[in-house]
């Protein structure tokens, strides 16, 4: 197990801040931490890195105390803070090279050419940080994270501030890296597009509480919270019947409204819909899935 | 290289590549330009000897240290907590104590570099007297105690209260109010309240020792109760940084 959090409580200052997180996750899964502002996730993260101690409750992470064995775990996980400061006065090369030596380990000029070039940061070598745009701060700061060969990456809204490109390339340096295997990916965000597309696990807080907690495609199916399209056909289809696990919601005109379910690959559906000699012209998401279920589950808390 | 010298070395190359750090050290040294030349025009117009000359300027750079001193200090954790650069340090595998004593032996270096830019000045006015030699063994035995205790007291304010500002406005108020020796008056400093003051202020320990050995050239045996003064400041104040530093739970 990386993490393994079991009714953690907060208090500060009289304030209870959290009222009972649980998150669990495991070597290779990418784990979303998902709530509304003011959930509590970034003091959850706060207590999972050691730098809050918890009320009570166990805070295990890679199997240690999170607050009494701190150092060692910091030894072991790369973590990208919300606000990813940095000494604007240095180049990204020294300062990826001094903040390395914190780990004992020395970089050559290579190493961190390579390390720069994973998060695709091209930068000229004397360009001081003060002078780099966020997206460029967002991709220094995952470097960074990185730089120790992590086995637990905590990630606090890692594409903040980067064009649909960068997001996506950022994506894809973090499911090469999950797909090495032996690296969890804790991944804090509000956008749900890069839970959908990156986790297989999601924790959603609210009000300091663990909502819900588990595999996502599961919660997606238990919770009946499938994903929706809208499809244009120019035609009337010859085979009216649909794949299994796709449901039709509404049919207005020329418009096709299907939910195809949680556990089926959209690119699958199509194809099989094609097969089916549907003529399609255009395809539009109509929401559902996981922003259904996160609305669904926070509003349902709301309303309690 | 120990985590400590590794955040010192931060520290010392904020100071000397920085455009902030910079900015300073070049401050210094136009004030101190100024200062020694119209003291040395002063001399040699014989309206003031050359050993009151010196005892200025050590008073001066002293001053000039601690206010430097300030600065660093409130910035150091506050700033670094405010730039949003304090929270990876403490993901780094580090301990709290590894990064204030780092940030303190940044301090070090800042006095060393302050120290080291204002000996020409000191040269140049006490280079025709007879006691600059003592003058600079005196800036560095009791200058250094008296700088880096206002440093570390102004790390502890900053971690103390988050804010640079607020940490910066409080040490220059404490280091105007111990510094105003250099201000005040002869007689106010002869009343029992400035007698009391002046025994238990480092900073006229510092001073009142320079006094009497550039001026009155007593002997170190004479000093050593100002030297203690100024020994228990920094004590004192290095307690009061780590224990803020615990209080604040960075």
């Amino acid at each position: 197990m990386l993490i393994e959090i079991d009714k953690l409580k907060l208090v500060l200052r009289g304030r209870q801040i959290l009222a009972g997180v649980n998150m669990h996750m495991q070597r290779g899964e990418i784990c979303g931490l998902l709530g509304p502002n003011g959930a509590g996730k970034s003091t959850t993260l706060s207590v999972l890195t050691g730098l809050r101690e918890a009320t009570s409750g166990s805070v295990l992470v890679l199997g240690m105390d999170a607050r009494s064995q701190r150092e060692e775990i910091h030894r072991q996980i790369g973590v990208l803070p919300e606000q990813a400061g940095f000494y604007d006065w240095m180049s990204a090369p020294d300062y990826l090279r001094w903040f390395a030596s914190l780990y004992g380990r020395r970089l050559t000029a290579a190493d961190t050419g390579q390390h720069l070039a994973r998060v695709g940061l091209d930068v000229k070598n004397n360009e001081p940080i003060g002078t780099y745009s966020r997206g460029m701060r967002q991709r220094l700061g995952l470097a960074r994270a990185l730089l120790n060969s992590p086995k637990l990456l905590v990630l606090d809204e890692p594409t903040n501030g980067l064009d649909p490109r960068g997001r996506r390339e950022i994506h894809d340096v973090l499911l090469g890296l999950s797909q090495q295997g032996d690296v969890g990916i804790l991944l804090c965000t509000h956008l749900l597009d890069d839970v959908d597309r990156l986790c297989n696990r999601i924790g959603i807080l609210h009000q300091g509480k663990t909502i819900v907690e588990g595999n996502l495609a599961e919660l997606l199916a238990t919770l009946q919270a499938g994903r929706r399209y809208r499809l244009h056909l120019l035609s009337p289809p010859r085979d009216a019947a649909l794949p299994p696990g796709v449901r039709l919601i509404a049919k207005r005109g020329e418009w096709w409204h299907l939910d195809i379910g949680a556990v089926a690959s959209p690119d699958a559906v199509w194809r099989a819909l094609l097969d089916r000699g549907w003529v399609i012209a255009e395809i539009h998401a109509e929401g559902g899935g996981l922003e259904d279920l996160y609305l669904k589950l926070t509003m349902t808390e709301v309303a309690a | 290289m120990s985590p400590i010298s590794l955040i010192a070395r931060k520290e010392s190359g904020e100071l000397l590549k920085s455009g902030r750090g910079l900015a300073w050290l070049l401050a210094l040294s136009v004030i101190l330009s100024v200062l020694s030349l119209l003291l040395v025009s002063n001399t040699e117009l014989s309206l003031l000897d050359n050993a009151q000359v010196v005892y200025m300027v050590m008073g001066t750079i002293t001053a000039l240290g601690a206010l430097l001193a300030v600065v660093l200090g409130s910035d150091a954790i506050a700033g670094e907590k405010e730039r949003g650069s304090l929270v990876p340090l403490l993901l780094a595998p580090l301990s709290t104590s590894d990064i204030v004593l780092g940030k303190m032996g940044g301090q070090v270096v800042a006095w060393g570099v302050t120290y080291l830019l204002s000996l020409p000045y000191l040269w140049a006015v006490g280079s025709s007297g007879q006691n600059l030699f003592e003058a600079i063994a005196y800036l560095a035995l009791l200058g250094m105690p008296v700088v880096l205790g206002f440093g570390f007291y102004a790390l502890g304010l900053s971690a103390r209260f988050g804010s640079v500002r607020a940490a910066l406005i409080t040490a220059l108020i404490t280091l105007m109010l111990l510094a105003s020796p250099l201000l005040l008056g002869p007689g106010l400093r002869q009343s029992a309240i400035g007698k009391v003051f002046d025994a238990v202020n480092p900073f006229s320990a510092a001073v009142n020792s320079f006094d009497s050995v550039v001026i009155d050239s007593q002997p170190l045996s004479m000093q050593l109760g100002r030297f203690l003064v100024t020994l228990i400041w920094l004590v004192m104040t290095l307690w009061f940084a780590r224990r803020s530093v615990k209080i604040a739970e960075i």
